[in-house]
């Protein structure tokens, strides 16, 4: 029980005292029970007004401070700070906001005047039942682990690395390097994707802090932020790799050879059984994908297998099983990428009708000198050039019934795509570009698309109602709505460019990290603005295409931005626990478990207690969410802060 | 046996005479009883754009004495039943406006609920009947005969009120066909427009569209071409020369009912299916491997 409050009222520049009668507030302030001083400042956060609050502890040797300033969420970790400073325990502080939910709401000064004094009527009357709160500590395992190898994870895997930390890296293919291995140039640049990603992979194949878990998965994650316990199934490659010398015999031997779809090329080229995605791949190990080789289908090849044959360093081992590990670290950065929308959902864009119809990523590795056709542009119906090509961009994105959002790639991709399919097939070949708008938002995306549009390029502003056969081409009907007027396309080469989606097992990985998903399944940040790279579960953060889409320059910076918020745990030996959390009444628990249920975090269990059970808050565990509390039938849920016994006084005071 | 209340409309009784004539012959065979009702007026879509009120009065009026029997609709005609469906999905989901329909009902002492269904010819066939049921009925299978199906824009759109099939991929037409043996083949022009909700303001431009898409359809080689449609069925069966001559060209193609080639199928005699009235040349049809 507190006797000796000191009331603080921030005028906020003018941002408070404008709207709201600071001196009537002071007057007040000084007649309610419990407060002993009642002082005022224009800047309370500033030095100035920190020493005033600090030097009034001391002096009127307060037990609780009440502050009437900006919302909690602006400066109550501030005032903590300054309230401990001066003496009194950090949790011993109220703040009556009286900004946001006051004088920033209203005009009538009067009224404004009125409200704010039963705003700090509550907050004085909750002020007087705080008690001191004691913050635990928590050791941090100064280890991180990064899920995903794209370009994304491969930054933050780097840069956690250079602050000195243990990265482990998990990729689920057998190689890092994500969608952007697959690219061919960047945009607006024209970089040479491989060339400005290889080296990087290669410093992460070399780095001494980070271990590089290829074709693996991460199965299972328990603990919390600081102590995280990670399962990591590694995948059976077949393959030892210590021995695999990465030489290709076995690739080249193989009996299936270019009989199989090949998923890097986007299903346009083929591979073995036995196979090295790309020849940049790191590790450049073989892997023998378990579904088609003969040996792990059929227990049989031919007279024996090839592979085994070609071998010189005895590395195929077709006994090899999966193996799980488990990893232990301190935060977890999630790096998971996208996947493209499957264009067989829009039936009308032909996808499923015509060989001819391809998307933007089937066009990279068209264009790519790595890829299936060594960089020339054929059309897969009959292997010739095409002389017309045309693009259909927002195919599924900002579109109601299907992706509501704007995929941020698609546009300047197919303006990239202009550039380089002149320079490969000249200048006559006709490009068509049915858009919805050219969003070119970037640095240097709008001279880019500048260029283009004098490339001799017909854009049409619409989209098309149909892509459909016509003899050998493809006909596209699209209403142009900037001339109002229905055109027919006649077009020998297709290239949708789809929407970004989030990965297939979004839902079911983000179970496993317990995170949360915003509505269109991407991961959900803890705040769009000010929180971007953080999730609601501490010590995990999200960087790259798995949080929304992005292009390459705004994956590496969020990147870049998550190894730094990681290493603001990771540079610690122990960090502090929040201490508003839940705890339980043992006595008025009935053992209902009706907390456990709603718990997202695991922090609550049943113990046994004789012949009945109640809940036990696992302290590590709670991220004082409060819905144990508002669930609880019994009242025997409560949280530290925010007990029923100090809210009630408030709310009756307040209203 | 099922029973349904079978709601004509105007076109099929006053006109396309084998539609009826051929779902009568087809469904009780499999095992559906057709049940006629006296008082049906309008389906109402016709009069939509004018009176949206007396449109969904008219519906729930034709539903609300389908109800008065306990019995499910069935509407072969895709323009009644897009009225009725959409009537109903109204009335189903907005109180204000089902209060007021009724009040209109009362006078004639009738009362819209919402429990009976609407069916059209379509999912009657394929998800009531089954393709395994119409596959026993079969007695002349269509030995691999080349169709081309027509599902006409208001049995597919719009999606969001629910119809019987995909609007962009519907294959229902193809399944029920298959499970006679014929050869259902996708072709570029399949949801094209038969142009009959021109004819009133651009006849011309409405039989353009009615030539252009049985142009491809005889270029694509189709032994004949299949509709559940009476509106759609008009342009392409009654009107098949005139819209011949806004392509020059002589158009030869077979235009039959999907009722009547099931017909067919189960071994039905043309006279009963009213073959005899299409005006295309179904005489060309060779059924049953003669």
């Amino acid at each position: 029980m507190s006797n000796k409050i000191g009331f603080f009222v921030c005028h906020c520049g003018i941002n408070i005292s404008s709207t709201v009668d600071i001196k009537k507030l002071l007057e007040y302030a000084k007649t309610l029970d419990g407060v002993v001083i009642s002082k005022d400042y224009k800047y309370m956060c500033s030095d100035v007004g920190a020493n005033l609050i600090k030097d009034s502890i001391k002096k009127y040797k307060l037990d609780s401070v009440v502050i009437a300033c900006c919302s909690p969420r602006m400066h109550e970790h501030t005032f903590r700070s300054v309230v401990e400073a001066g003496g009194v325990n950090a949790f011993n502080l109220e703040i009556a906001n009286i900004r946001e939910q006051c004088s920033w709401a209203h005009d009538d000064k009067n009224l404004a005047t009125e409200k704010a004094k039963s705003l700090i009527r509550g907050a004085i009357a909750k002020a007087k039942l705080l008690e001191p709160l004691a913050t635990s500590k928590i050791k941090v395992t100064q280890k991180a682990l990064v899920i995903g190898g794209g370009i994304a994870g491969i930054q933050t895997a780097l840069d956690i690395a250079e602050e000195g930390h243990k990265v482990y890296l998990v990729e689920k293919s057998p190689s890092i390097g994500g969608r952007m291995a697959q690219l061919d140039k960047t945009f607006p640049t024209l970089d040479c994707s491989s060339c400005i990603l290889t080296p990087k992979m290669m410093e992460v194949a070399n780095h001494p802090n980070i271990e590089l878990l290829s074709y693996s998965e991460v199965v299972g994650i328990d603990g919390s932020i600081g102590n995280y316990n990670v399962k990591v199934k590694k995948k059976a490659r077949y393959v030892n790799q210590d021995k695999c010398t990465g030489c290709g015999d076995c690739v080249a031997a193989c009996r299936l050879k270019d009989r199989i779809a090949n998923e890097f090329d986007e299903g346009i080229g083929k591979r073995s059984a036995i196979y090295i995605p790309f020849p940049q791949a790191v590790p450049l190990k073989c892997t023998i994908d378990a579904e088609t080789c003969l040996m792990l289908t059929r227990g049989k090849c031919g007279t024996g297998p090839l592979c085994v044959e070609a071998c010189e360093s005895n590395a195929i081992d077709f006994k090899q099983k999966d193996e799980e590990v488990e990893l232990n670290v301190g935060v977890i950065v999630v790096a998971t990428g996208y996947d493209l929308l499957d264009p067989k959902s829009l039936y009308e864009y032909g996808y499923t009708r015509s060989h001819d119809v391809i998307t933007s990523l089937q066009m990279e590795r068209l264009i790519s000198s790595s890829g299936p056709t060594k960089g020339e542009i054929v059309r897969p119906s009959n292997g010739e050039k095409p002389k017309s090509i045309t693009y259909i961009l927002c195919v599924g994105s900002r579109d109601e019934t299907q992706c509501t959002w704007c995929c941020r790639i698609g546009c300047m991709s197919a303006l990239k795509h202009v550039y380089l399919l002149k320079e490969k097939l000249g200048d006559d070949v006709e490009i068509n570009i049915c858009y919805t708008d050219i969003r070119s938002f970037g640095k240097g995306y709008e001279e880019f698309y500048r260029k283009i549009r004098g490339m001799k390029t017909n854009f049409f502003r619409g989209r098309p109602s149909e892509v459909r056969k016509s003899g050998d081409n493809l006909t596209i009907d699209i209403f142009d709505t900037t001339t109002n007027k229905l055109f027919e396309i006649n077009t020998e080469l297709v290239v949708l460019i789809p929407a970004l989606v989030s990965r297939a097992d979004a839902a079911d990985f983000s179970r496993i990290l317990r995170i949360s998903q915003s509505a269109d399944g991407f991961y959900l940040e803890a705040h769009p603005k000010l929180r971007p790279i953080d999730t609601f579960t501490g010590g995990i953060f999200i960087a790259g295409c798995c949080q929304a889409p992005k292009d390459i320059q705004d994956s590496v910076a969020q990147a870049s931005g998550a190894a730094a918020r990681a290493a603001n745990i990771l540079s610690k030996k122990e960090l502090e626990a929040e201490p508003l959390i839940s705890c339980v009444d043992e006595d008025l628990c009935s053992g209902c478990t009706t907390c456990i249920s709603v718990c997202s975090y695991n922090a609550i269990e049943m113990v046994k207690d004789g012949d009945k059970s109640h809940a036990k808050v696992n302290e590590a565990l709670c991220m004082g969410c409060g819905l144990c509390v508002a669930t609880c039938p019994s009242g025997a849920m409560q949280q530290y802060g925010f007990k029923d016994k100090q809210l009630k006084p408030m709310i009756e005071e307040t209203v | 046996m099922k029973s349904y209340v079978l709601y004509p409309g105007c076109v099929m009784p006053t006109e396309q005479y084998a539609y009826e004539m051929s779902i009568r012959e087809v469904f009780p065979i499999l095992d559906i009883k057709l049940v006629d009702l006296k008082g049906f007026s309008c389906c109402g879509e016709p009069i939509k754009s004018v009176n949206q009120m007396l449109s969904l009065a008219l519906s729930a009026r034709n539903i609300a004495l389908a109800e008065k029997e306990g019995l499910d609709i069935f509407a072969p005609c895709p323009m009644c039943h897009l009225a009725l469906s959409e009537s109903k999905r109204i009335l189903d989901s907005d109180p204000k406006m089902n209060e007021k329909i009724n009040k209109f009902l009362l006078d004639e002492g009738l009362s819209y609920s919402g429990k009976s269904d609407i069916v059209n010819t379509l999912d009657l066939l394929y998800d009531i009947i089954g393709i395994e049921n119409i596959k026993k009925h079969v007695k002349k299978p269509l030995k691999d005969l080349k169709v081309a199906t027509h599902y006409g824009c208001h049995l597919i759109r719009p999606s969001e009120i629910g119809r019987p099939d995909d609007s962009e991929n519907p294959q229902k037409m193809e399944k029920i066909l298959e499970a006679i043996d014929a050869k259902p083949l996708d072709y570029p022009e399949k949801l094209d427009c038969c142009g009959a909700l021109l004819t009133t303001n651009l006849p011309e431009s409405a039989l353009t569209k009615t030539g252009q898409k049985l142009q491809k359809v005889q270029e694509h080689g189709f032994d004949a071409f299949i509709d559940t449609c009476p509106w759609c069925h008009r342009q392409y069966d009654a009107k098949q020369i005139k819209a011949g001559e806004t392509v020059a060209i002589k158009l030869e193609v077979p235009v039959l009912y999907l009722t009547q080639l099931l017909g067919l199928s189960f071994g039905i005699s043309n006279e009963k299916l009213g073959l005899d009235l299409n005006l295309s040349p179904v005489n060309k049809l060779i059924i049953g491997g003669k």
